[in-house]
């Protein structure tokens, strides 16, 4: 398995009163699984897929990810995992307005020893799988919310990484953009054999997935 | 490398915002190299005169004058070497903006007391030998185009010389060997403004050379003691003291000019840290996403005080290089007689270059750790 929950706990504080929001959730997921989180507001997917990011750390329980076990790492060691290993896709898209599409997507090489050459192969790569090879020198404003969406899944497979996590990436598009970007997710899946753990609310987007799980109240419930 | 490109980029995120914080420290810098400059030519002026001079003046105030009588008074005194004259004239040439200053002496004595202004000897010559003979220091020939033999008129700026115009005739032009005398005055024959002025026999001041420094004292007392008691009482420093007690006429100029430098350097470290501050803000998604793509929190830290350190360092040198060209008192033509000769020195435009980078240092400082220590969750739940 690929990645292994056990009893995971996650418990928010707000001001004296304790919020939980994961209480004893365990699961497994094989290696190239495409597996789709589902469940009403604040059930506790989002936090779910924050911790298998490993952008947030449970309370309790053991989160172990391709033979790491993540939930004990440090600060430093998460950021270093992170680089190497998520891919992370937001629903916002969430891309530096700053930097042209080949910048964006690039970002995450910027953190390893690659050469600039090296890292403008791998770039025009990324960018050439999700078929915007003639944007690389565009800024996010000149894009649509579409081909927004697909420079970000550039920039989570960029650097190859073990698992790719989608936060409601399709949450913010119409319905074209919207199965376009689950074609291409349902592609790096099948033909790039990445594992993907993807957030939504959508029961259309979650037919897209291999397996679909449901949270409701911090913990898994049948369909 | 790769990193500077990426910092560059984020201070250009708001070209007005970074423009404005660059003019802002910019200006801060340019007012503190200026400012600097004044107060080391006041500095410069006193540190550069001699011991073995001393100056009397009225005791009352040095715009009062005294009679000549009192060079005969003074030469009596033990330790009395040497002896000069000289008084403020006040002219002003064609236009009052055009100020520099003009000093009636007595020529010989005082080209013998002042070793410092480096002439010609036969400039000299015909300085001595020529009544309406005038010598200008180098500094405010280039200023108004001067050259030897040039005529030059003064309308009279103080009622005591009359109402008619004073012709000079340029013999000499002279160089400053020291910081006691400047390049930007102009010295003419005491006897040419003396002839026409309603109360004849008039001095501003009297500069005494002295046989030892260690002697200043006992002889300054000596002379202030012979014209005690007399309608031309007198006081009598040593010229450094003269110096400083002139510069002591506009206050305390240390604390003056000091203060308005580091009230200056100061208020633009709080704008700049604001300005830091509110970009930050403005950024936390962003901070956020990078965080999850894997940069360590030491590396937002350090993106972000990069930012502001590259935003005040690139104003620093802007101000410290405006204040090279601009703030120069030749060039402005503000410098000579009892003003100090002033110009930026490449050491005070380090120090302007320094502050800087402390002010962009310390105003990315606060923001950059509020932003490495930023939740990615929290930061990424603030906007979504």
């Amino acid at each position: 398995m690929l990645i292994e929950l056990t009893d995971v706990r996650k418990k928010y504080r707000r001001d004296a009163i304790e919020i939980p929001v994961l209480d004893g959730v365990s699961m497994s997921v094989g290696e190239g699984d495409f597996l789709a989180l589902m469940g009403p507001s604040g059930s506790g997917k989002s936090t779910l897929l924050n911790l298998l990011a490993g952008i947030d750390q449970p309370t309790s329980g053991t989160i172990t990810i391709g033979g790491t076990t993540i939930s004990g790492l440090s600060e430093r060691g998460l950021a270093a995992w992170r680089s190497r290993h998520v891919g992370f896709i937001f629903q916002l898209y969430n891309l530096i307005p700053v930097l042209t599409a080949f910048e964006n997507v690039e970002l995450p090489l910027l953190l390893t020893r690659l050469s600039k050459k090296q890292r403008r192969d791998h770039v025009m790569v990324a960018l050439d799988i999700v078929n915007l090879s003639d944007r690389a020198g565009h800024y996010p404003r000149q894009l649509s919310g579409g081909q927004e969406q697909r420079v970000a899944i550039a920039r989570a497979i960029v650097t190859d990484p073990t698992l790719l996590l989608a936060d409601e990436p399709t949450g913010d598009l119409d319905a074209k953009s919207g199965d376009e970007i689950l074609t291409l997710l349902q592609r790096l899946n099948k033909e790039f054999r990445k594992t993907i753990i993807m957030v939504t609310h959508d029961p259309h987007a979650a037919d897209r997935a291999s397996h679909v799980y449901h949270l409701e109240k911090g913990t898994f419930v049948a369909a | 490398m790769k990193f500077l490109s990426l910092i560059v980029k984020s201070a250009r995120r708001s070209k007005r915002r970074t423009v404005l914080t660059i003019m802002s420290v910019a200006l801060a810098v340019f007012l503190f190299a200026a400012l600097r400059a004044v107060l080391d030519g006041f500095n410069a002026a006193t540190a550069g005169s001699s011991s073995t001079r001393i100056v009397t003046i009225r005791s009352t105030s040095l715009i009062f004058s005294m009679p000549t009588s009192h060079a005969n008074g003074i030469r009596t005194i033990a330790g009395v070497q040497d002896l000069t004259w000289a008084n403020w004239f006040g002219g002003i040439y064609k236009d009052p903006q055009n100020f520099f200053a003009q000093f009636a002496v007595e020529p010989e004595s005082y080209l013998r007391m002042y070793p410092e202004i480096i002439l010609e000897a036969d400039q000299k010559k015909d300085f001595l030998e020529d009544r309406t003979a005038c010598i200008v220091g180098d500094g405010l020939a280039r200023r108004f185009g001067w050259k030897l033999g040039d005529r030059v008129v003064l309308q009279v700026g103080i009622p005591t010389y009359g109402t008619q115009d004073f012709d000079f005739t340029i013999r000499g032009i002279y160089q400053a060997g020291g910081s006691a005398v400047d390049n930007q005055s102009m010295l003419f024959n005491w006897k040419y403004a003396d002839e026409r002025s309603i109360e004849k026999g008039q001095v501003g001041w009297y500069v005494v050379k002295i046989d030892a420094p260690d002697h200043a004292p006992q002889i300054s007392a000596a002379i202030d003691q012979q014209f005690a008691n007399t309608p031309y009482e007198t006081k009598t420093d040593t010229e450094k003291q003269f110096q400083s007690s002139f510069a002591s006429m506009f206050g305390n100029l240390n604390l003056l000019l000091g203060s308005i430098a580091l009230a200056v350097v100061v208020s633009t470290l709080f704008v700049a840290a604001n300005t830091m501050a509110m970009s930050v803000r403005e950024r936390t998604t962003e901070i956020a996403v990078m965080r999850t793509l894997g940069f360590p929190a030491q590396w937002i830290f350090l993106f972000i005080a990069g930012e502001g350190l590259l935003i005040s360092i690139i104003g620093g040198v802007i101000g410290a290089l405006l204040a090279w060209f601009v703030a120069d008192g030749e060039k402005l033509g503000i410098s000579g007689g009892f003003a100090p000769v002033f110009a930026v020195s490449p050491g005070n435009a380090a120090v302007g270059v320094g502050i800087s980078a402390l002010i962009g240092l310390i105003a990315g400082t606060i923001p950059a750790a509020m932003a490495s220590r930023l939740k990615i969750v929290d930061a990424l739940r603030r906007v979504a």
